[in-house]
């Protein structure tokens, strides 16, 4: 029976010293900058007007009271509905009521939402532009040759990954080139910044990117309507069909309370 | 349980708040080094020294406070007022600290814990309405807060405005329903508002008719409170001996009395429970030390009011 020789690369050590540690602690020394970076860059939370706080806070306040109406008697539930219906539907909250009705604002023309666009953007150079210097650095000076082995076999799909800039057909996928180690680096130095800067750092692109794709659409953010919110909230309030959690709580406390 | 300088409870026993405050010149002189809890820590020590009247130390923490945050900050201009507030020795000088608080809200309107501040000094200086008026005003704006909502409810309690402070508390209900001590607080202004109204009938047995509800809600949500409990065999016991004149139930959206078999079987878990709470911890049995004595107490004068051997 024929074994498949293992192969063995004969590599200069000092390829270790030279390659796979400086790479290693520019990506650590990179990732804990752009996190100081970006707390240099964060500016403070734009600070809102008493008006325009009322009608995050009503709207809010409509929310709550449909969410948790059940807590409340009938009699009183149907005070606040009253209300909170009339004033929605009226725009009594609204920041700036004459301009109910004239449908979305433009969200380039508001001052206030370019900022929170020009902080997006920023975070974003701030991701891009060390990524793209290390890399080009890395094709520069490192690249087309295998610096180590990994202690783990692998299957063949990785080779694309791994040996990145080698291209050499019949390779050991365990063999891997100085790209693919600043990849691996990319994605997962997450738990050392998290030692070294804390967990919520802002050093980890990764949890940037899953942040920016699963965000929930915003509630206040720029380009929404507030008086179609109130509308639709003053809807949702009317179709409330209500009840009380104190309903039959006598009945249900005696069989579910003994002493 | 020893008091922690981490939390900062709504009511701290005058011996707990001593222990704390006696704890200022180890953490005045602490590490220089920044923890994750050393502002918090600051901050109770500064109320807890305030509180036992160590001005001196609480002076140190809101310099230290006031280095790290800058004056600036909201919490820390609501800190400092409520410093200067104590360190005022007579109403004039209080006077002046108002005077800054409305300097500060004239410049910057939503600054909730300066006007926060502002309505608690209002309060404590005996000027009850303008501290309604002005929570009502903030409120108007903020309709989200529940800390201001119970305050609310409390100034028109004090003031015998019932109905205005169920209201509140519903309001706060709906924030948090799930807050057995408000669902409880809820019952007690009721079963209040109860025995106030006069000979009403009809009114009179709606709100005990709810505040018998809210404390049994409020003992489901939390099977120990014993406050739940109290209230709960307030009502069933004035349930009972009213049972003879009730009048007829008309069905308006309002809660409706349970039938007097259901009422007699509540008032039976209520004395039984707080029998029991009350033996064990008088026998400060293990689990069972959470209690406020005075608490406890009340519960056993009820008790034994109503003739019942512990």
């Amino acid at each position: 029976m024929a074994q498949v020789p293992v192969q063995t690369i004969h590599r200069d050590p000092q390829l270790f010293y030279w390659i796979l540690f400086p790479i290693t602690i520019v990506m650590i020394l990179t990732g804990v900058l752009r996190h100081y970076a970006s707390v240099l860059m964060q500016s403070a939370p734009k600070k809102l007007d008493q008006k325009a706080i009322r009608e995050q806070r009503s709207l809010l306040h409509g929310i709550n009271l449909r969410g948790n109406f059940h807590a409340l008697s009938k009699k009183s539930f149907a005070t606040r509905r009253d209300a909170l219906v009339t004033a929605f539907e009226s725009g009594a909250y609204l920041k700036d009521p004459e301009r109910a009705g004239q449908g979305q604002p433009n969200p380039l023309s508001d001052p206030s939402s370019m900022e929170g666009m020009m902080g997006m953007m920023k975070n974003q150079m701030a991701m891009i532009i060390p990524n793209t210097l290390i890399m080009s650095w890395i094709n520069a000076f490192f690249s087309g040759y295998v610096i180590m082995k990994l202690p783990f076999p692998l299957t063949i799909k990785f080779k694309s990954m791994l040996q990145a800039g080698v291209m050499t057909k019949d390779m050991d996928p365990r063999w891997m080139s100085s790209i693919s180690w600043y990849f691996l680096c990319i994605f997962g130095l997450q738990s050392v910044f998290n030692f070294l800067l804390g967990s919520d750092n802002a050093a980890s692109q990764m949890a940037q990117q899953m942040g920016g794709m699963g965000a929930a659409p915003q509630m206040f953010g720029p380009g929404v309507d507030p008086d179609k919110q109130f509308k639709a909230e003053a809807e949702n309030l009317a179709v409330i069909e209500h009840y009380s959690v104190l309903d039959n709580v006598e009945e249900r406390l005696l069989e579910g309370i003994t002493v | 349980m020893a008091p922690s300088l981490l939390f900062n409870p709504a009511k701290l026993p005058p011996s707990e708040a001593l222990q704390l405050a006696q704890q200022a010149p180890v953490v005045l002189q602490g590490s220089s080094s920044e923890t994750v809890d050393q502002w918090a820590t600051y901050e109770n020590l500064l109320l807890a020294c305030l509180r036992t009247g160590d001005d001196e130390a609480a002076a140190k923490c809101m310099d230290q406070l006031e280095a790290r945050f800058g004056p600036d900050n909201e919490r820390v201009m609501a800190l400092r007022g409520l410093l200067s507030e104590a360190q005022a020795e007579n109403n004039g000088e209080l006077e002046a600290v108002l005077k800054q608080y409305d300097a500060i809200l004239e410049g910057n309107s939503t600054n909730l814990p300066i006007t926060k501040r502002r309505i608690a000094l209002l309060r404590s200086m005996g000027r009850v309405s303008d501290a309604a008026t002005a929570l009502v005003q903030l409120l108007d704006f903020s309709p989200t807060d529940a800390e201001a909502w119970s305050e609310l409810s409390d100034l028109y309690f004090t003031q015998g405005l019932y109905s205005q402070a169920i209201y509140a508390l519903e309001e706060v209900l709906l924030l948090s329903p799930n807050a057995w001590n408000i669902h409880a607080r809820l019952g007690e202004v009721q079963y209040m508002a109860a025995t106030t109204s006069g000979s009403g009938g009809g009114s009179q047995q709606k709100y005990l008719a709810e505040a018998l509800k809210r404390f049994a809600r409020s003992i489901e949500l939390c099977d120990d409170y014993l406050r739940g409990y109290y209230g709960l065999k307030l009502v069933t016991t004035r349930l009972l001996k009213e049972q003879a004149k009730q009048a007829k139930q008309t069905d308006d959206g309002e809660f409706t009395l349970p039938d007097p078999k259901t009422i007699e079987r509540l008032d039976e878990l209520a004395t039984a429970k707080l029998s029991e709470i009350v033996r064990h911890s008088t026998l400060k049995d293990r689990g069972w030390r959470g209690y406020d004595e005075r608490e406890v107490a009340a519960a056993r004068e009820l008790l034994s009011q109503n003739g019942i051997e512990r």
